[in-house]
């Protein structure tokens, strides 16, 4: 196959990017870093197994989910709405950020994350969690597999596995609306 | 329904006695087995292995893998030969028995005698048996091997699990309606896709028609469920992924060569593509353990004593903007394991590129692969290929539609002519309805 420029147009954390003229085969994770200068996903594998590389995507019916941006190609994303993770803290008008979304927040708190690689992996699985969980709410009873669930794909060599569990349980049972019989 | 119509008409109409008579000839077992070893050059006398022996034991253990008995006897959660594999069909479910020697459940009441005819007639010490068990291929087992594989299998630890009655609709629920069956059906011998009359040819004969029972998959069957021995590895769709034609014409015209299909056989992985769906537990459970001299064996059979050259790729041409559809979506979603220029990557997917599933002509597995994903898989040695995501939730049948015709018209040398109902049929189809 020959290769081509094809631009490129999507939202990235609520701003308008491109048309930016890019091989058609290159892939989402290389279009941010290279490009776009987001390098807050990181390449883990590679190859769509450890899911540090996750990226959110924002549907037009509202809900969200995660896409693998190591194995997705920049093109899938044409005209679409993207969040990365430099897109979840709030910011001033500098850019600087000046306060953390729940789920960082409550990752610093715990201790959940070690060497951070897996990080904005994890923030973005936990983000897509907590946005289902107000659009369909779980009892009680489900909640721990039902976390368990939305974070199992995410791999973390330093094992931080249930830190990151506990840091999440904390965020879904303080936010009124994601637990059907919280107390 | 006119299966069971012609069932009904069948054992209504037929005169017993004439059925028994031709039941009779049909089982005259005993100059067919000689027959068969004979043909392998395995006859007992000239191999003798001395009854109750650990080379008894051993050989009826490599014959046990050789016979695949672990694909429906063994499942994944289950002890080994307890039996409980689920085998759907159009008739209803069967589950496989409980072949342990366990005398309540099991075959631990069994002699060696009663387990051949088991083989041989599928016929056991209570019960007929349907041809879900295969004993229309193993009919042409060998005594001799018959035996070693009942050794082998007595020496197993016993496992006191029932076996699970078969779920079937009327008629195909009474057991003695398979006396009948076996009067037009039951062969001695299964017809031979190939040509050749080489000791190894013979050898891959027994080792593929007998033992390894291909021809239950890869043959078409016909209303009654019967092999169409007219087409004999011809290719069938019983199960949600078809099992392709291996005839040698069939092998040469996606890229098989004689090494490639060893190479498959014995790894699960060759330049065509990796083993999935029903293919990848018999080479999990079973060609992975052949001797090379069996896997050889095995290839020369399916491919004759004078194979087909494989066939080169066509150059087709196919409709611009159909094909620019298809390569955007495939750099979308399918570029990033298979490789932009269709390549795959080691350890993690196969090349597009001389993919015998994207090669042939029926677009049946490429369709259900892209819908339904494939399960990662571990094959010999340390090689592993990760799970394909199923995309039957992320692109529609038109979308299916243009990727499954720029994988074709790109690197399958096919014509892109998928229609997105193509797609839709398959999408509504549930596994071996």
């Amino acid at each position: 196959m020959s290769m081509t420029i094809h631009p490129i147009t999507m939202h990235i954390n609520g701003k308008p990017v491109g048309p930016v003229p890019v091989p058609e085969g290159i892939m989402m994770i290389d279009f941010l870093h290279e490009y776009l200068d987001l390098t807050g996903s990181r390449l883990g594998c590679g190859q769509g197994l450890c899911r540090a590389c996750v990226v959110i995507l924002d549907k037009r019916d509202g809900s969200s989910e995660e896409v693998r941006s190591c194995i997705t190609g920049a093109h899938f994303f044409e005209g679409k709405k993207v969040r990365t993770v430099e897109g979840h803290a709030q910011r001033n008008e500098q850019g600087e950020v000046v306060a953390l979304s729940p789920i960082q927040q409550k990752f610093l708190e715990h201790y959940s994350f070690q060497c951070g690689y897996c990080t904005p992996g994890f923030v973005n699985a936990a983000t897509v969690l907590v946005e289902k969980l107000k659009r369909q709410p779980v009892t009680k009873a489900q909640l721990d597999d039902t976390i368990t669930e939305g974070l199992n794909d995410h791999i973390c060599r330093c094992t931080g596995y249930v830190r990151y569990f506990e840091a999440v349980k904390e965020v879904v049972l303080s936010t009124p609306g994601l637990v059907k019989d919280a107390k | 329904m006119t299966k069971a119509r012609y069932l009904r008409n069948a054992l209504a109409g037929l005169a017993l006695p004439l059925l028994a008579a031709t039941l009779l000839s049909a089982c005259d077992g005993g100059s067919s087995a000689a027959a068969s070893a004979q043909a392998t050059g395995q006859a007992a006398d000239q191999n003798p292995v001395k009854p109750g022996s650990a080379d008894q034991i051993a050989l009826g253990r490599y014959l046990t893998k050789a016979a695949d008995c672990a694909a429906c006897h063994t499942t994944a959660s289950g002890a080994p030969f307890a039996g409980g594999v689920e085998l759907a069909s159009p008739f209803g479910k069967f589950y496989g028995s409980n072949i342990t020697p366990d005398k309540e459940h099991g075959i631990g009441k069994w002699s060696a005698d009663q387990f051949y005819k088991a083989l041989h007639d599928g016929v056991t010490p209570d019960k007929h048996l349907y041809p879900a068990m295969p004993y229309t291929s193993y009919r042409s087992l060998t005594r001799a091997d018959s035996d070693a594989i009942y050794a082998y299998l007595m020496q197993q630890k016993p496992v006191a699990v029932p076996t699970r009655a078969p779920d079937l609709k009327f008629p195909y629920n009474m057991r003695f309606g398979m006396m009948f069956w076996n009067v037009p059906f039951l062969r001695d011998q299964l017809a031979d896709a190939s040509t050749g009359k080489s000791a190894m040819w013979l050898r891959g004969q027994y080792l593929s028609n007998a033992l390894g029972h291909c021809a239950e998959c890869h043959t078409p069957r016909g209303a009654f469920g019967q092999l169409d021995l007219s087409k004999s590895l011809g290719g069938s769709a019983l199960g949600r992924v078809a099992a392709p034609n291996i005839t040698p014409a069939g092998l040469a015209a996606v890229g098989w060569t004689a090494a490639d299909l060893q190479t498959f056989f014995a790894t699960g992985i060759a330049p065509q593509g990796s083993a999935y769906g029903e293919m990848f537990p018999v080479v999990h459970l079973s060609t992975q353990y052949l001797s090379k001299d069996d896997l050889a064996a095995v290839t020369t059979y399916l491919m004759g004593d004078q194979p087909l050259p494989p066939a080169p790729v066509k150059a087709i041409s196919a409709d611009a903007m159909e094909l620019d559809a298809g390569k955007r979506l495939y750099t979308a979603v399918c570029a990033g394991c298979h490789g932009f220029q269709g390549d795959g990557k080691p350890h993690v997917a196969v090349a597009m590129k001389g993919n015998s599933t994207v090669r042939n002509a029926d677009p049946h597995n490429l369709i259900v692969a892209m819908l339904d994903g494939i399960e990662a898989q571990k094959f010999p040695g340390t090689e592993s290929l990760q799970d394909m995501p199923g995309f039957a939730g992320q692109l529609n049948d038109k979308e299916l539609a243009q990727l499954s015709n720029f994988l074709r018209a790109t690197w399958g040398g096919q014509p892109g002519s998928i229609t997105a109902d193509q797609v839709k049929a398959l999408r509504l189809t549930t596994a071996a309805h």
